[in-house]
């Protein structure tokens, strides 16, 4: 197995990069919209035959091991080739979870699955009158012999309509005396009578999140993840592990990318006014990515992150909508149009970027709630 | 004048908003994009019923000679329900380079009337993709090229079309049916679509020629360029209004997301930007009814355009991030208003453009003096 933190990170970069460049469909590049897995599943199998599903997780549950530095790296080459992350909330979400947190058992039977996507797994956590407030979710789970059973409803869940299986904050304990506690982590299959699934239609016209409701849906006891009634802090530790992939530039980057094209094709750049506002979103991107070698750093020398984290989202997911708004602004007449325009021999969906940075100020915990954090936890504000 | 007569344009915003909101509001604009994103013919039968075309065409032409003030009031009201029909088009367009050029063509009864709609096409796209030089002509009452960005293509009985005459641009009138005309739409995100027209050889009515043409259409779109503004404030009015209904009641943290002081903040910044966008846009509307000079107008049309946008983006996507997760579906009133301020933004110019045109203008005032 190669060691892939033992090479340098010029070299890493390049395999990573030809990889990127030579296997992934040409068709399947800057997907403007969110796949099903059929659509990618040709891709997904390569990338599993090479083992590359799961860059963060460690060697021995068949990820890559790779360390933060060389994580920064694959996701910057993946963004910058626009190559789709494909369904990966199994990969990114509930893996790590039963890594840290799951028995062996457990290890063993899901894992494997999630690498090879034979599960596909959808995250349950809002409900409709717990979103930014989370700890306000009701959907209760009972125990019923072998089983728990399931009733209530989650909302906003991504992609739910494909997914095999969703993992889920559940109150297991309504009587605690607080709200974040009596809370558990479940997994549950989402193939049973009891599971119903409606799309939701996105303002963009996409159906890529849902309602789930649940009305006596099962799951076996051995489903339960960590202890009973702790879901709570487990699940925040993952938000942690989220804020940092969240917070990543890639996103940015990719945007930049295309701004940048598309910009050079419409002539944008002769243009005194735009030239400022580009090398503004430029630097702000690039600058953000020094901000965020000094987290990947903290966490190549094996420290857990603060809460001051948050600050990676809120700069690079506010620097991803004002590059997209730059994008608009370059189309001019264009500016609202639907779908792929033609610069050259690009197509470049503005739209659809415009569209997709919308939501990232919101989901993966608002910006207002992560500057309420840093103004607590970090400047130590009073309440 | 009657612009000036503050009653009076109370009565008219009464009135439109009446009619608008008997008709359905922005639930009737949703219905219509479902259907076929296109506008409603009875609707524009009403409005022309109202004397909404008309307004600003003088009466001795078969209008309500109310000005752009008036225009105003009415594209505010068409932007708070979202409406799709031509309004602004219309008054601003059509009729805005017919009472100019043509004001004894039968058209104009017609657009008055609501009988018809005419479309507007005198953009052209270059190579690139971005807007170029014009090369569509009109040759022994033939029209052959291309034009591109074309509101209202879609729904339209007719274009009027600007092109190279043989000497010096020409306003011709080509039917929607006519031979060697095809119509390429492009679905904007509200729904409506944007026409890109090709002619080889289509039989046009030549209306107007010469120099005149150009000045009437500098002036059409001044006017058509202020009024998008009323409309993106009457847009941006709707949206802030349900935004605040929003923050008063959703409630998270066992208490209204209203009472959380950074989102009072922001709803208060909102409404400072809404305010200030609608002082500009009324303002401008006033003076350019006693404006006559054109390259005046033109830049006042800028300031209004420039404002407008510049708030529309601001309270429409800010009101998608109040809102959270349901801000971001359609099934929620305010995505709907997102859209359409895209679409209005980028229509006759954006906020940018139409700082660089105003600062322009305002230079080469300055030097002139
Ligand atoms: C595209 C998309 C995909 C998503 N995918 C998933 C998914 O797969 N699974 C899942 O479980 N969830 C998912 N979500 C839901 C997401 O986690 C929630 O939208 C988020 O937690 C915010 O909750 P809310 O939408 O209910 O907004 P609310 O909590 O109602 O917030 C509304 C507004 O109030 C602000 N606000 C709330 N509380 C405070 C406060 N205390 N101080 C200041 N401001 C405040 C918010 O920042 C926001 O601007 C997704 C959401 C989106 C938009």
């Amino acid at each position: 197995m190669t060691d892939w933190n033992a090479m340098s990170d010029a070299e890493f970069r390049k395999e990573v990069h030809q990889f990127f460049e030579t296997e992934y469909p040409e068709e399947l590049r800057h997907l403007p919209h969110r796949p099903k897995f059929a659509e990618i599943e040709h891709w997904h199998r390569k990338l599993h035959a090479k083992g590359w599903v799961a860059p963060a997780w460690p060697a021995e549950y068949g990820g890559m091991g790779l360390n933060a530095a060389k994580l920064l790296i694959f996701y910057e080459e993946q963004q910058r080739g626009g190559v789709n992350r494909g369904r990966d909330m199994g990969v990114q979400m509930v893996g790590p979870l039963i890594i840290k947190f799951g028995t062996q058992k457990q290890k063993d039977y899901w894992l494997p699955r999630i690498l090879s996507c034979e599960d596909i797994w959808c995250q349950g956590y809002s409900e409709p009158g717990a979103g930014s407030d989370l700890a306000n979710l009701r959907t209760r789970a009972e125990f019923d012999g072998d089983d728990f059973v399931i009733n209530g409803q989650k909302i906003w869940t991504t992609m739910a309509h494909d997914a095999t299986h969703i993992f889920m904050l559940v109150r297991t304990d309504p009587n605690a005396p607080k709200k974040q506690q009596g809370i558990s982590f479940l997994l549950a299959p989402m193939d049973q009578p009891g599971v119903d699934v409606r799309t939701i239609t996105t303002l963009s016209g996409e159906t890529e999140f849902c309602e789930v409701f649940f009305d006596n849906a099962r799951t076996p006891r051995e489903n339960l993840v960590g202890e009973l009634n702790k879901g709570w802090s487990m699940a925040k530790a993952l938000l942690s592990f989220e804020r940092i992939f969240i917070g990543s530039p890639g996103l940015a980057q990719n945007a930049l990318g295309q701004l940048e094209s598309f910009a050079r094709g419409r002539g944008a750049f002769d243009d005194p006014v735009f030239r400022d506002r580009f090398a503004q979103a430029a630097l702000d991107v690039e600058d953000h990515a020094a901000l965020y070698a000094r987290f990947a750093d903290q966490l190549r020398r094996g420290e857990t992150l603060g809460a001051d984290v948050s600050m990676l989202k809120i700069w690079v997911t506010e620097c991803f909508q004002r590059i997209t708004e730059l994008m608009i602004e370059a189309a001019g007449p264009d500016g609202g149009t639907v779908g792929p325009l033609q610069v050259g021999n690009v197509n470049v969906d503005v739209l659809a970027s415009f569209y997709k940075a919308r939501p990232t100020t919101i989901y993966g915990g608002s910006n207002e709630i992560q500057r309420n954090i840093l103004s607590k936890a970090v400047l130590g504000l009073p309440d | 004048m009657l612009s000036s007569d503050q009653e009076d344009l109370r009565l008219l915003r009464e009135s439109a908003r009446t009619l608008f909101e008997r008709a359905g509001g922005s639930g009737r604009a949703r219905k219509l994009r479902d259907a076929s994103g296109g506008w409603d013919s009875d609707m524009i039968g009403e409005l022309a019923g109202a004397g909404v075309f008309g307004v600003t065409v003088p009466e001795a032409n078969g209008g309500l000679g109310m000005g752009l003030a008036a225009g105003g009031v009415i594209a505010e009201e068409v932007g708070r329900v979202i409406a799709p029909e031509p309004v602004v088009l219309t008054i601003g367009l059509s009729l805005g380079l017919l009472r100019r050029l043509r004001p004894d063509h039968p058209k104009m009864e017609q657009l008055i009337n609501g009988e018809t709609n005419l479309a507007v096409a005198w953009q052209e796209r270059g190579p690139g993709g971005a807007p170029a030089d014009a090369t569509c002509r009109y040759v022994d009452g033939k029209l052959t090229g291309n034009k591109a960005w074309v509101v209202g293509a879609a729904g339209s009985h007719g274009f009027l079309v600007v092109a190279e005459g043989g000497a010096g641009p020409v306003l011709v009138l080509t039917e929607a049916t006519a031979a060697g005309l095809s119509v390429d739409k492009r679905v904007q995100a509200d729904g409506s679509s944007l026409g890109e027209l090709s002619f080889s050889g289509t039989p046009a009515e030549q209306l107007a020629e010469g120099s005149a043409v150009q000045d009437a259409l500098t002036e059409a779109i001044s006017d058509a360029t202020a009024l998008a503004a009323a409309e993106l404030v009457g847009l941006s009015q709707r949206a802030f209004e349900i935004t605040l209904d929003y923050i008063k009641t959703r409630e998270q943290f066992d208490k209204p997301i209203g009472s959380f002081q950074v989102i009072q903040h922001r709803a208060v910044d909102l409404n400072v930007m809404l305010e200030v966008a609608q002082a500009c846009v009324r303002e401008v509307l006033a003076q350019m009814d006693c404006e006559t000079v054109p390259k005046i107008r033109a830049r006042l049309a800028s300031r209004a355009k420039a404002r407008a946008v510049t708030a529309a983006k601001k309270i429409t996507r800010d009101a998608i991030q109040l809102h959270g997760a349901v801000g971001y579906t359609d099934e929620f009133e305010i995505g709907l208003y997102l859209n359409r301020a895209l679409v209005l933004s980028a229509w006759l110019g954006d906020d940018a453009y139409h700082r660089r045109i105003w600062l322009d203008a305002r230079e080469e005032e300055g030097a002139a003096q």
